[in-house]
């Protein structure tokens, strides 16, 4: 390495479609490469359905707005949902004689110290696996399950994990530029107890005020963790109560009223993108957005 | 410049050497009277001594002032800094509070949470000094360090086009066209962006040490960003003592460039929090010593819904916020608040 090698020519990004035009228009064209990016939502919420849909998207070709690529899935939490993706692998139309699922290789992480274990061995199957299909999309879901039980409240062990999270991020960022891949993290919510206004404030993004299930959120892993990743998507889950408006009332002449999820996508920050979000619906096609 | 080639008496010399003056410029502001005191000599003696020293030992200035090798009065200070023009930010706000814009010959760190718009500042910068001076920017090319891969080339031209859009208007107004003159368009300015990426500490501190030689290759780069400065030294370092010592040299480094090739450095940072007066405060990331490497402080941050930099600290300027916005077209000012003003 010298000095001189470092002045690149800035090239424009790749991005991976995520399948649905409404949510790529959303994102500005898919994905980005050489980024990561982090997906942040209660339990239940959609974030291994768009996981596994995006593993699938990434081996469509550029013309359709995928990478050409296989993919590599982290996964912390277990079990393996293959069912759910041989689901939507047959939701959609790849060529004759493809097999999606050939194009997606999945590890199980253990524990922080087995993802730092395993980093020096992704990066030399992704360098030496030579194919049609290259690796360039790898997914780590989730990358909160590995942290949260293996470090105490103490200050000491705080900040032990606050540097944990730029080591990891550091490694990550590294194989996204090396290599041209995107990444792809999920992450958790904790309930928000501190105040997030003024200088002091904990304010993340480009919403005040992250609202899931009724409840006052924030990304879990805190602020170090946020300054690790390129672009944060919110997903959000909430209650809606709706009258099935067919105007006839049961016997004591109240409307009929039924509940419905509302689900919701915001781009929290982004170096591209400004703040933007989109209902989506998750269905058994997959995970898409709706335009209303 | 040494006592010994005067020609005087060795008596003298000896006598000069054994009161500290070892050499001639430390003789070259002092009166007779004043030296005649200090070596117990006669006055007509001193005045011989001084005869002979300023001719060897003064280093004139254009001014004609005697100056100590390496110094320079502050006068000529005041009448170089008044030469200098600042970047701007293309947020009249934000350039209001910092006296014009970024200046030259300082280091100037700007922090805040993920989102606020750091890396569009820096974008904006990097487009912004490549305008003529007289639309506000140094008519030269900008060195972005990228130590977290930030920078996209799709925004930069986003950012670059509304410049073009801006800088043309603003020449059909004032006809300042000169004829025959083509106007800078988006790739043009991304092609003035000397773009380093870079992958870890010591490829940071190795650049850093090399961006020395690089510059007296490139002598039109007007300034220098590093988004984030933080990122790679945030992990953990087995010898933190060792990271102190990066650290402070990085900084000296970036101080020596500022002054040295007369461009602007401009630093973002991260924030973290720590635990003073009994409750948790947002600080910008590096620790205490690290506050020391840069001249300006600027700290972005959320107010409502609203995006504010704060002056945090200069030898200069006042304590002050501003409010600005992050629009598809770059940092501008925060069109609510003009809204506010006018009805006053």
């Amino acid at each position: 390495m010298t000095p001189e090698n470092l002045l690149v020519r800035p090239r424009p990004t790749q991005k991976c479609t995520t399948g649905c035009p409404v949510l790529d228009r959303c994102l500005g064209g898919g994905i980005p490469c050489r980024s990561v990016t982090e997906v942040v939502g209660e339990s239940g919420c959609g974030k291994t359905q768009l996981c596994l849909q995006l593993l699938l998207s990434a081996q469509l070709p550029p013309s359709r707005g995928g990478l050409s690529a296989s993919s590599l899935y982290l996964h912390s939490e277990f079990p393996l949902p293959l069912r759910r993706l041989h689901q939507l692998s047959r939701a959609r139309p790849f060529g004759p004689g493809h097999d999606p699922l050939e194009g997606i290789f999945v590890h199980p992480l253990q524990s922080v110290d087995h993802l730092l274990d395993v980093m020096p061995k992704v990066e030399s199957f992704v360098e030496n696996f030579k194919s049609q299909f290259p690796v360039r999309l790898i997914v780590i879901d989730s990358i909160a399950a590995l942290f949260r039980s293996e470090f105490d409240n103490n200050p000491l062990d705080l900040r032990r994990r606050s540097s944990m999270f730029f080591k990891i991020s550091g490694k990550l960022k590294l194989l996204a530029e090396k290599f041209d891949l995107a990444v792809v993290v999920t992450n958790q919510v904790v309930d928000l107890v501190a105040p997030n206004e003024g200088i002091n404030g904990l304010r993340i993004g480009n919403l005040g005020c992250l609202v899931s299930s009724g409840r006052r959120v924030c990304a879990a892993l805190g602020l170090a963790w946020a300054n690790c990743v390129n672009l944060r998507l919110f997903l959000s889950r909430d209650k809606e109560i709706v009258s099935t408006m067919n105007g006839v009332g049961d016997e004591c002449g109240c409307e009929p009223m039924h509940c419905r999820t509302r689900r919701r996508l915001h781009l929290l920050f982004a170096p591209h993108i400004p703040d933007t979000s989109c209902e989506y619906v998750i269905t058994r096609e997959g995970f898409s957005g709706v335009c209303r | 410049m040494e006592v010994g080639r005067l020609p005087i008496s060795a008596a003298l010399k000896g006598k000069l050497v054994s009161a500290g003056y070892t050499s001639l410029s430390l003789l070259s502001s002092l009166s007779p009277s004043h030296l005649a005191r200090d070596l117990n000599i006669s006055e007509n003696e001193a005045l011989d001594i001084l005869k002979h020293a300023p001719l060897d030992g003064r280093i004139d200035t254009s001014s004609g002032h005697h100056v100590i090798n390496g110094a320079q009065t502050a006068w000529d200070m005041l009448h170089e800094e008044e030469l200098l023009t600042r970047i701007t930010t293309s947020s009249v706000d934000i350039d209001n509070i910092l006296g014009g814009g970024i200046s030259c010959r300082e280091v100037t760190e700007i922090g805040g949470v993920p989102g606020i718009g750091k890396t569009q500042l820096g974008i904006q910068l990097a487009v912004n000094v490549q305008l003529p001076v007289h639309c506000g920017g140094l008519g030269g090319k900008a060195i972005y360090i990228d130590t977290e891969g930030s920078f996209m080339v799709e925004r930069v031209l986003q950012i670059a086009e509304a410049c073009r859009d801006d800088m043309s208007a603003n020449n059909a107004l004032s006809q300042n066209v000169h004829a025959g003159q083509v106007g800078m368009q988006p790739k043009d300015f991304l092609e003035n962006i000397l773009y380093f990426r870079v992958c870890s500490y010591a490829e940071q501190i190795a650049l850093i040490n090399y961006l020395d030689k690089f510059m007296s290759e490139h002598k039109d780069v007007k300034i220098i960003i590093i988004d984030s400065i933080t990122f790679h030294f945030r992990q953990d370092f087995e010898d933190m003592a060792l990271r102190t010592r990066l650290l402070s040299g990085m900084a000296l480094k970036l101080m020596k460039l500022a002054k040295k090739f007369c461009l602007a450095v401009v630093l973002l940072n991260q924030v973290t929090t720590k635990f003073a007066e009994g409750s948790f405060q947002l600080t910008l990331a590096l620790g205490d010593s690290w506050s020391h490497a840069c001249t300006n402080r600027i700290i972005l941050y959320w107010n409502g819904n609203e995006r504010y930099a704060y002056i945090d600290k200069s030898p200069s300027l006042r304590s002050a916020s501003a409010p600005y916005a992050v629009t598809a077209r770059g940092i501008r000012n925060n069109v609510s608040n003009c809204k506010r003003i006018k009805l006053m």
